[in-house]
């Protein structure tokens, strides 16, 4: 992986077949997810983060509060998965993005890392594996990985908007 | 952001009409904090500062309020902030 860079009003990065293929197997999963039935998918942990309540003490605003924007925050991340998948080298290679595909890169990366971190229980103690013995190993470093595209996302995205000063 | 988040409900309710609502984000393991400093600052215009000492509230102290006011707005603000998977809630201020 080439981390992104801003270049002018793009955001640049390279990811090679694998980690493109890792990328693109992720979105399917979340896909998934997102389009499942609900009774399938009750109570699961991830759908909850990604659609946390809205009111903490008061079930019935959350409630009307969940029927309120859920639709709207449920269309508006297929949305930006559609985007990620469409500007995803499947084979690996360049990713360039314009401003608001680097959007739909920097909600879905991170839908991407609470899922995973809520199915690997993710703690601020929690570090990269040390060596990879596992499948728990393996979705670690994958977390691990994707919190560095992201993290390079969100810093050339801060130093491409201080360049427009 | 931090390591660990215990359910408690911190605020009470109350009922009086004249007190605004917040929107509020709870601390969390998995946001990065460039990233939720990033978010305030493009969802509700907050120079660097300001967005920077709201995360470093949220890390801190487990949570912070990012915007008050109508209950309308709170609602549209906590659904804008849910699109970003910020962890976030309105509720009447305390």
């Amino acid at each position: 992986m080439k981390p992104f860079r801003a270049r002018g009003d793009q955001l640049v990065a390279r990811l090679d077949r694998a980690e493109a293929g890792i990328v693109g197997l992720l979105l399917d999963q979340l896909e998934q997810l997102l389009a499942a039935d609900a009774t399938d998918v009750a109570d699961d942990p991830v759908l909850e983060r990604l659609f946390p309540p809205g009111h903490r003490v008061d079930r019935e605003i959350a409630q009307d509060f969940r029927e309120m924007t859920e639709e709207s925050l449920r269309s508006g991340k297929a949305d930006d998965l559609a985007t990620v998948r469409a500007t995803l080298p499947a084979d690996g290679g360049e990713i360039r993005l314009d401003p608001d595909q680097a959007g739909a890169w920097l909600r879905t990366s991170n839908d991407l890392r609470l899922a995973l971190g809520t199915r690997l229980d993710i703690g601020e103690d929690t570090g990269p594996p040390e060596e990879i013995v596992d499948e728990t190993d393996h979705q670690l470093a994958v977390y691990y990985w994707l919190t560095a595209v992201q993290g390079s996302l969100v810093d050339a995205l801060v130093a491409a908007r201080a360049g427009r000063r | 952001m931090a390591p660990t988040w215990t359910p408690e409900s911190t605020v009470e309710e109350h009922s009086d009409l004249d007190r605004p609502w917040v929107t509020i984000v709870w601390n969390d393991p998995v946001n990065l904090m460039t990233y939720v400093t990033f978010v305030l600052q493009e969802l509700f215009g907050y120079d660097e500062a300001k967005a920077t000492e709201l995360m470093l509230q949220v890390h801190h102290e487990g949570r912070a309020i990012v915007s008050s006011g109508p209950r309308e707005r709170m609602e549209h603000d906590t659904s804008r902030l849910h699109a970003y998977g910020l962890w976030a809630s309105y509720q009447k201020d305390s």
